[in-house]
């Protein structure tokens, strides 16, 4: 699954995993926004985009063909409005919309890539993202896949018992109460986990984030990411 | 590829699709926005139920594993922002459907990072406050729970809309009165949905469902639905107007190779946007929805009144007897 092949490749040692989070976060937003505000047809920007992603990708060894193809998955979308466009006749923002939404697309895959969610989420806080928002994120992605289990296993379970039988009336409100079962699970579950935690001695407040110092390696990362794909656009 | 979130009812702005504009503004929108959400969810939820906001956000996701057939040959799934709200309160699910959208950016690339902004406001506060409101004026009833959950997919999906259109992204009308009318039937689909899910729910236990507080007004509730979706329609019919916007939007953002892009380009589109036709009809069309607005905020206190002056005196009565 999608995120299981993530949270690996996030793992994985590379010059580009032993970055501090912060800046990753900083280089890919400046990037996306560089890469955002480039007109369409500029081949020499895409071009530098391009390799300075190929670059980044292969300095993380990351699987290229891997990420590549998971960064089309973002294509489908792309095709209905590229098309539409093309057809009207505005053909620069018809390749504007692939060249841009691909390229963000690879580069938020080397961002999670590269860097694992809690890492992450430490960075985000560390630029000023209100704490309650950051820990929800965490138990969101926490239970996502333990829940998402649960979800698969009632759909297999549903199928075994009736198939596709029934009129439309039956299998829907049998939909509807498997996902009021689903729903009853996660609030006992979420409750089944603050017991947990208070047993464990929560007291009622999460322990401050701590994070490291940048490194002079850090800093040299940004610069090197970040010039060249700035110079071209504005120079 | 089960969780890659195939949610075709309600767009996720990829990267690439808005102008510089239009995404910068609503980024810069949604950064306070956000602030204030979370400070009003943290006054409502302590510390200790911050897990539940978590699985409650898995939940939405585990949802999709469940189809409902309703048309047949597609799969129709739960979108979850209306439920989310009913189930935990507007600031709350405001919250988690944030937490949901970044997690979907960040780790299935399911919407961009830069449309994050557009996203939020779309989904997580649009989306969710237009579930709640009709439900806090009809109550925890099938109508309430209905209209909210159809309003807020229907809401989301007609501002991403208007955001594309706006940013000029090219859609013949013909196009864009498909994809309203396929967000009309999804948003009908996720009120079944709903209202189903929500009557099983309270079934198992009726604590779960949250039951607004405040007056209720059946009247209110709808005068302020036609509201909104006469503004919501509204802003998508003006942004379909063919000159206006988007040209200003094309001249500020895109061709602009100015160093100091942001500034420029607001301030482009700021002079221009104002004597442009389209400023002139967004306005006019403001002011209109200013004055529906106001018509229903003053129809709502004689109604109140009312019902006050009727009910005083049988609650009297009653209190006598």
């Amino acid at each position: 699954m999608h995120h299981v092949i993530l949270e690996r490749w996030s793992r994985t040692p590379s010059v580009v995993h032993a970055r501090d989070a912060r800046i990753k976060l900083l280089a890919a937003i400046i990037f996306l926004i560089v890469v955002a505000t480039t007109p369409p047809m500029n081949w020499l920007c895409f071009s530098t985009y391009a390799t300075a992603l190929l670059i980044a990708t292969l300095t993380a060894r990351l699987p290229l063909p891997g990420l590549l193809k998971r960064a089309a998955l973002v294509l489908p979308f792309s095709l209905v409005f590229g098309i539409t466009t093309w057809l009207i006749g505005d053909h620069a923002r018809a390749i504007g919309l692939f060249e841009k939404s691909y390229l963000s697309a690879w580069t938020a895959l080397w961002l999670a890539g590269t860097t694992p969610l809690p890492r992450l989420l430490k960075a985000a806080e560390w630029f000023g993202v209100p704490r309650l928002l950051i820990l929800t994120i965490q138990f969101l992605y926490r239970y996502l896949f333990v829940l998402s289990e649960q979800g698969q296993h009632m759909r297999l379970a549903a199928a075994c018992r009736a198939g596709s039988q029934g009129t439309a009336k039956a299998l829907f409100r049998a939909a509807s109460g498997a996902l009021a079962v689903l729903f009853a699970r996660s609030y006992q579950r979420a409750e089944g986990i603050n017991r947990a935690m208070y047993s464990r001695g929560f007291t009622g407040t999460f322990p401050a984030v701590t994070i490291g110092h940048l490194t002079a390696a850090d800093a040299a990362f940004l610069a090197l990411a970040i010039i060249p794909v700035v110079a071209v656009r504005f120079l | 590829m089960l969780l890659s979130s195939k949610n075709t009812e309600v767009m996720h702005i990829p990267d690439g699709y808005l102008s510089t504009p239009i995404w910068i503004t609503l980024d810069l929108a949604a950064v306070p926005a956000i602030g204030w959400l979370t400070r009003r969810a943290q006054q409502e939820v302590d510390e200790s139920r911050i897990p539940l906001l978590g699985v409650m956000g898995a939940f939405v996701f585990a949802a999709q594993m469940i189809n409902f057939p309703v048309v047949p040959g597609t799969s129709n799934h739960l979108v979850g922002g209306a439920l989310l709200a009913f189930a935990l309160g507007p600031w709350a699910a405001s919250l988690v459907m944030t937490a949901i959208l970044a997690i979907q950016a960040f780790v299935f690339q399911d919407g961009g990072i830069m449309a994050l902004g557009a996203n939020t406001l779309n989904m997580a506060l649009a989306g969710v406050w237009a579930a709640w409101i009709p439900y806090r004026r009809f109550g925890a009833t099938k109508t309430g729970i209905f209209l909210g959950a159809t309003l807020s997919v229907m809401v989301s999906g007609c501002l991403a809309l208007t955001q594309l259109l706006l940013s000029g992204v090219h859609l013949p009308n013909a196009l864009v009165a498909t994809g309203t009318g396929v967000f009309a039937i999804s948003a009908l689909i996720e009120g079944a949905i709903t209202v189903a899910v929500l009557g099983s729910i309270e079934r198992i236990n009726p604590g779960w469902v949250r039951r607004p507080n405040g007056d209720q007004n059946r009247v209110m509730g709808v005068l302020i639905s036609a509201a909104i979706v006469l503004a919501v329609f509204g802003v998508l019919i003006a942004s379909t107007a063919p000159d206006g916007l988007e040209k200003v939007a094309e001249h500020a953002g895109i061709s602009s190779q100015a160093t100091t892009l942001y500034k420029t380009a607001l301030a482009d589109y700021e002079t221009h946007g104002l004597s442009s036709p389209w400023a002139r009809k967004a306005t006019a069309g403001l002011a209109g929805l200013a004055a529906i607005y106001a018509t229903c905020l003053v129809i709502g206190v004689i109604i109140r009144r009312r019902t006050k002056a009727v009910s005083e005196p049988t609650r009297e009565l009653a209190a006598t007897r």
